[in-house]
């Protein structure tokens, strides 16, 4: 094979460069990165997610590191739809890549009127519903947790813009399988999963919690094995597309999640960690389709192949 | 211009059996950041620090293009990166954050550092000694042995005065009791801190019944460095009221009286 590969793909009638966006909560507005990563990579930046009004968010510490993971509980401390448009929206346009814009609410009326807010803003790709932040005490992971909460908040979202409407959802439910029909049924153009898993650390000497908060959510590498398998499991529940992320490091990862089903991956934590993981993964996952003679990364979602005998597993 | 790069350890010196100064070689760094600046540091052979650590920058040598950093034990990853062999490698972010505004003409600089927390004032004493002017160093610890680089400061001609709360070296007791006695002399000065909370709200209320401009470095746990995990954020007052300040970003070198010290839950 002689050509390259094309790496692009399209997730709900969403043209993404690469498969590869940045996650909500991770990357700020967008241009924190731009001295220190390769834009080219990237096909795409979910916003750090918005409420109507500016807010202040948790008590530190905020954050803290666990094996192959970081907890955090930011609280969602952002700027407000309004200072957001005016202030980071123009730069954000100007990168070139698909804006996936992050909502959040404490009420369904809340993310509806954000939807009609973001309806018709030039450079705005996509609406990302955040319904699983297990930070705040009212809305986000309280909606997410609840198939009829889940489908009913979507379909306010759904009613009130054109743009693709993305459901963000928890990992923490008996069943993701409810939760991506119900959202499917109410109109979503996509899923994002997974979000943060709610989680504790504990400083044995002062017997006092790591985080200020309590409770915070963890990424990282710790929770991919467990995304991999809800992603999986919600391809199996629902026909739209899945833009499947948790603890992606490189492009192994990545590809776990394609061939569980997603149509595209979201990286956030490791990029703390290596703002190169962009990059890496972008030519690791070229170099994969040359060398299994992929013309197109899109072909690989859901390719996984379910028979697993006679397969060379060395570990 | 932030980059993130690759360097290696060149020199280890031991200054108290926990703390090390660590030389790593860069042409680049050593030459760019600016005094109260940090830089981010990853051990890519060490996968079970998934998170990158934040360390002030020191100070830089041209001659043989190497930056230092100054590193207690006070964890696994400090502890991982003081065992760092000669020639291994770490990755450097940097230079990230606000740097030290040099005093206003005519304002004596201070400088009050507990422990560790001298690390960014040896750049800073060196670019005040390039430019012909003399701090005042006070420098506070437990013990004789947490004075680091005590000489460092004397050779490049600032006022050094120490404290520690066994006696064992200088003044017995507290730094800020050194502070005290500067602040009787009767000329202009400009203060900058760095080092235990409780120091700094200390100093940070003397500094504030005086009316003297007072810069302060914080040192907070932080995820990215970058501005975008929001993680090390620092309680600061503003004329509507008060938000949180990402200490990576618009700090770690703050005005003190911006800092809501009673929303700081930070002991260290």
């Amino acid at each position: 094979m002689t050509t390259e590969p094309d790496l692009s793909v399209e997730v709900a009638g969403i043209r993404f460069r690469t498969p590869l966006i940045a996650a909500s909560g991770t990357f700020g507005y967008g241009t924190e990165y731009l001295e220190v990563a390769d834009y080219d990579a990237i096909g795409g930046i979910a916003v750090k997610g918005l409420y109507l009004a500016p807010r202040e968010g948790a008590a530190p510490p905020r954050i803290w590191e666990t094996p192959s993971g970081m907890l955090n509980a930011i609280g969602l401390q952002e700027v407000g739809i309004e200072r957001f448009l005016e202030e980071k929206m123009p730069r954000l346009r100007e990168l070139g890549v698909a804006i996936l814009v992050n909502i959040c609410g404490s009420s369904l009326e809340e993310y509806a009127e954000l939807a009609g807010i973001l309806d018709g803003v030039e450079g705005v790709a996509g609406i990302e519903m955040n319904i699983s932040c297990p930070n705040v005490h009212q809305g986000g992971i309280l909606f997410g947790c609840d198939p009829r909460m889940a489908a009913a908040v979507t379909e306010a979202v759904r009613a009130r813009t054109r743009l693709p409407v993305i459901p963000k959802l928890t990992p923490n439910v008996t069943d993701i399988g409810m939760v991506a029909r119900a959202v499917e049924g109410a109109g979503a153009s996509a899923i994002s999963l997974i979000n943060t898993i709610p989680a504790m650390a504990i400083d044995v000497e002062t017997r006092k919690p790591r985080l200020a908060n309590v409770v915070g959510g963890l990424s990282g590498p710790a929770i991919r094995p467990i995304a991999v398998r809800l992603v999986h499991q919600a391809r199996q529940a629902v026909r739209i597309p899945i833009l499947g992320m948790g603890g992606i490091t490189n492009h192994e990862d990545a590809l776990e999640f394609i061939l569980a089903g997603a149509a595209a991956v979201q990286i956030g934590t490791m990029s703390f960690v290596d703002p190169s993981v962009w990059k890496r993964t972008r030519d690791g996952l070229a170099d994969y389709c040359r060398r299994h003679r992929v013309a197109s990364l899109s072909s690989l979602t859901g390719a996984l192949v379910a028979d697993v005998t006679a397969v060379p597993q060395g570990w | 211009m932030k980059r993130d790069e690759s360097t290696a350890l060149v020199r280890r010196e031991a200054l108290s059996p926990d703390a090390f100064l660590l030389h790593f070689e860069s042409e680049t760094l050593s030459r760019s950041f600016l005094p109260g600046q940090f830089t981010m540091v990853r051990m890519p052979d060490r996968s079970d620090l998934l998170l990158r650590r934040p360390y002030s920058f020191c100070d830089s040598r041209f001659e043989d293009r190497t930056f230092s950093l100054l590193v207690k034990i006070a964890g696994k990853g400090t502890k991982a990166l003081t065992e760092l062999p000669i020639g291994g490698r770490i990755s450097c972010l940097g230079p990230l954050g606000s740097a030290f505004r040099l005093p206003d003409v005519g304002r004596k600089p201070v400088v009050v550092a507990g422990g560790v927390g001298i690390a960014p004032f040896v750049a800073f004493c060196r670019v005040l000694a390039k430019r012909g002017e003399a701090a005042t160093v006070l420098l506070g610890g437990r013990s004789a042995h947490d004075l680091y680089l005590r000489s460092v400061f004397e050779a490049l001609g600032m006022s050094v005065r120490t404290s520690t709360e066994d006696g064992t070296h200088g003044h017995r007791g507290l730094v800020t009791e050194l502070l005290a006695r500067a602040l009787e002399q009767d000329e202009p000065m400009e203060l900058y801190s760095c080092g235990p909370t409780p120091m700094l709200l200390r100093v940070a209320a003397m500094a504030r019944d005086k009316g003297i401009p007072h810069q302060v470095s914080l040192e907070r746990r932080m995820g990215c460095g970058m501005g975008c995990c929001l993680g090390c954020v620092v309680y600061t007052r503003t004329e509507s009221g008060g938000e949180y300040l990402r200490s990576c970003t618009e700090g770690p070198v703050f005005d003190a009286d911006a800092v809501a010290w009673e929303r700081d839950p930070y002991p260290l």
